[in-house]
Formats: structure tokens, sequence, C-alpha cells
């Protein structure tokens, strides 16, 4: 099965999960997702969920002045993203059970 | 192969033509990243961005999908779109505005300001209702509401309002859908109904306390320059002085044709200023023996005696000749024979 394919349903969890425990910057959050084993995410679908989640309000940004190359913009969770990316996470691990278990039942498990 | 600060560029600039039905401020915040971003990728590992990234055009496909911008123009329900993004520019262009015109007001934002005057539209918004009210009631707009004509119950009605529009204000936030829709709807017709109000009220400070417009007299004798005032005689008197009731006097036109060398002597002496321009002209001395009565037609009479001798010249000439022969040659005839 196409990793994209269900990708795009957890991306905004993914990104969320990445920026619980650091802020981080386009390019280092991609990094980290690719890090971490979502080896397709693509370039564009990472920067293009980073704007949809700061302007539905769940990250606030700033930016940092660097000394070698370009200025950059950090991303950070607020309340919101943290109460979001909470109930994401459950949503989805109830869901993953679900499909654990189905895929269980049917002997088919990994 | 290393990626130019050229190759980046173009790399941009093909993104954000394929973006480029979007609102600049929504491109603009999407593309932002990009060159920093594409930087990182160049120094990262070798290729070109195209090899690395894809086509530019999928990029943006791909950005504008996660970012849930929408779909490009013309792809799917145009013209909605082409809506929703007007009134997002407009929307972007308001806000721009707000934040503008803030520090001329001495706030953040001139939304922040006009947030502090929220119970100000609270309590006109009261006073408006209270006003329509009466004016419904009865039939007549007021400046204090005075339904069923008392003055009383238009001030409990208007206290009442207010104390209405007050509370609706605090609990608006708690309103659906359809109530917020009516209470804006509301507020319309009220500021409608103020501006009418408003017209009214100053139309009527017009008039004064017995319901007369007033008239300002001085401008339905502007055009008079000079005061020409003539006797039974048809005579124009000069040095004239014109005064009202009260005995003050009354002040006319202006002297047109004075010396500048005195430009008061005229003001002493009085009406008119420009004796020579005058409309009717003095009769001739001469004419004096015509009786008074005829002085009524003083232009008139030359008009009168060419047109009546026309009708009247042929039946009298023939008689004056006929008649004429016969005393002249009877008159000295005697005379001789005596």
């Amino acid at each position: 099965m196409d990793t994209t394919q269900l990708l795009k349903g957890v991306l905004d969890l993914a990104v969320l999960a990445v920026l619980r425990e650091e802020d981080g910057y386009g390019y280092d959050i991609l990094r980290r997702l690719r890090e971490a084993g979502l080896e397709e995410v693509g370039d564009a679908s990472v920067y293009g969920t980073l704007r949809r989640l700061f302007a539905a309000g769940l990250l606030t940004t700033y930016v940092v002045p660097s000394e070698s190359g370009p200025h950059r913009k950090y991303y950070a969770l607020n309340a919101a993203g943290r109460d979001q990316l909470a109930r994401s996470g459950k949503t989805w691990r109830s869901f993953a059970t679900t499909m654990d278990a189905l895929l269980d039942d049917r002997g088919m498990a990994a | 192969m290393t990626v130019t600060g050229q190759d980046i560029a173009d790399y941009v600039h093909r993104v954000r033509a394929a973006l480029a039905d979007l609102p600049s401020a929504v491109r603009d915040e999407l593309t932002e990243d990009l060159p920093e971003h594409l930087t990182e990728v160049a120094a990262e590992a070798d290729g070109t961005l195209v090899e690395r990234l894809g086509e530019p055009e999928a990029y943006a496909a791909e950005l504008r999908a996660a970012a849930g911008a929408g779909e490009p123009l013309g792809a799917r329900g145009g013209l909605d779109r082409r809506i929703a993004a007007a009134a997002h520019r407009a929307r972007a262009r308001l806000s721009g505005l707000d934040t503008s015109l803030g520090p001329i007001l001495g706030y953040a934002s001139a939304s922040e300001f006009l947030r502090l005057l929220r119970p100000a539209w609270w309590v006109l918004r009261g006073y408006l209702a209270a006003a329509l009210l009466s004016a419904i009631f009865s039939g007549d707009l007021t400046l204090v509401p005075r339904p069923f004509l008392s003055e009383v119950t238009g001030l409990l009605v208007l206290v009442a309002a207010v104390l209405a529009s007050i509370w609706l204000g605090r609990n608006s936030d708690r309103l659906r859908r359809w109530p917020r829709r009516l209470m804006h709807a509301g507020a319309l017709v009220l500021v409608v109904f103020g501006l009418v109000l408003l017209v009214n009220l100053d139309e009527r400070s017009q008039w004064d306390d017995f319901g007369y417009q007033g008239v300002s007299v001085g401008d339905r004798y502007d055009s008079v320059q000079d005061v020409f005032v003539y006797d039974s005689e048809g005579r124009l008197v000069e040095n004239a002085r014109l005064f009202d009731q009260n005995g003050v006097p009354i002040r006319l036109g202006y002297p047109s044709c004075v010396d500048p060398a005195q430009p008061d002597a005229a003001l002493r002496t009085g009406y008119p200023y420009c004796p020579e321009m005058a409309p009717f002209r003095p009769r001739p001395p001469a004419t004096a023996p015509v009786p008074p009565g005829a002085n009524g037609g003083g232009a008139t009479p030359a008009p009168s005696g060419s047109s009546l001798p026309t009708a009247a010249a042929t039946p009298t000439a023939v008689p004056s000749a006929t008649v004429t022969p016969a005393p002249t040659g009877t008159v000295p005839e005697p005379s001789p024979t005596r």
C-alpha cells in the first residue's frame, strides 16, 4: 500500500508531534519527520501543512536571525496546538488499535 | 552539479507562477520560506532542484493541497472560488487599512479603537430603537421619543430600550447564526432610520416657533443695484431715503457710479446713487401742460400717438382740405367787401 496515501491523513498529527518536543523551522521539521521514518513525506506537503496549521491558530511563529545564511522562521505549538495534538493523538491511537485488532483477527498481523 | 542562486530564483519564480491565481497575500505567505528551504535542499546533496523536488508546478500543487489553499482557478467551481478570492482580497485590504489607520487614532489598529466604542453603540442603538417605536406609534419624528404623546412613557421606553440594547450587546456572543443575522439587519434598519431622523430634525430646526420656514429677505433684493423714486408727476426724486416701520434706514444696492475719491458721498445723500442711470427719463418741460392723468404712461404716449393717426389720417385729411378753403375764402372776402 502506498504510504503517501496514509500520510495525507496523518501529516497534521505527525507535524504537531514533531513540534511537541522542540520548536523548529521548515527544513528542520522535514528532516525530523524523515529521521523518524516518514521517508516519503514531501517538502511542499510539510510546508503547506505548517502554513495551514498556523492559519488554523495551532502554531505560533517567530523569526530567528542566523549569522550564516538566511533568517529562519520557527514554528512552535501553542495551547490550542497542544490541545489538538492530544485529541488527534487519542483518535489515532484508537483508530490504530482498531486496525490492529482487525488485522489480527484476520490472521494478517505483520 | 551545484545549484546556483539563479536556479533557486527560477524555481521559486515558477512555483509562484503556478500559484498566480491565489490572492497575493496567501501566495506570499505560502512561498515565504521557499528560497531558504531550497538553499538548504541544495546544500544537502548533489543534483538539480527538479531532480530532488520534482517540477515546480508539481511542488506548487502539493503546497497548495497541503495548505488547503484550494484548487487552481477554473479547475472547479471557478465563480465561487473567484468570489471567495475577491472576498479574501477585500478582507486583506480591510485589515491592512485597519492597521494603517490605527496609529492616526492612537491605537494599534482602527478596530481596537472601534471596539472601545461598542458600548456607545449599544446606547445609541437603544435610543434609535426607542425613537423608531415612538415614530411608529405617534407617526411623528421627535428628538425625545414620545409614543402615545406622553413624555413620561417616552422616557420609560427610552430607558428600557437602552438597557435592553446593552444587555443584548453584552450577550451577543452567545447568539446563534440566525438571531445574529437578525440583529445585524436590525442594526442596519436603525442606522438608516437614524440618518432619516437626523436629516428631518435638521430641516425642522430651520423653521421658527410658528412653523414658518424662515425666509432671508436679503436674497430677493440681491440683484437690486440702485433705487429710483418717482413722484406722482413722474419726476425722479433725488436724494430719497427709505426707512422701515422702525425708522431703520433700508439699504439697497450699492453706489456703482460714485466718484472714487468720495465713496461715502452717495451713502449720505440717498437714492438714487446714479440719477443718470434712471430707467424712465423725466418729461421735457414743454409737455408740462399735458393733463396729469397721462403721466402714468410716461413712455406710452409715443406709441399711442403713432398708432391712432394712421387710422384717422385719411378721413381727417379730406375734411381739412375742404373745410379750410371755405373759411380762408370767406374770411378775407367780407373784409374787403365791407
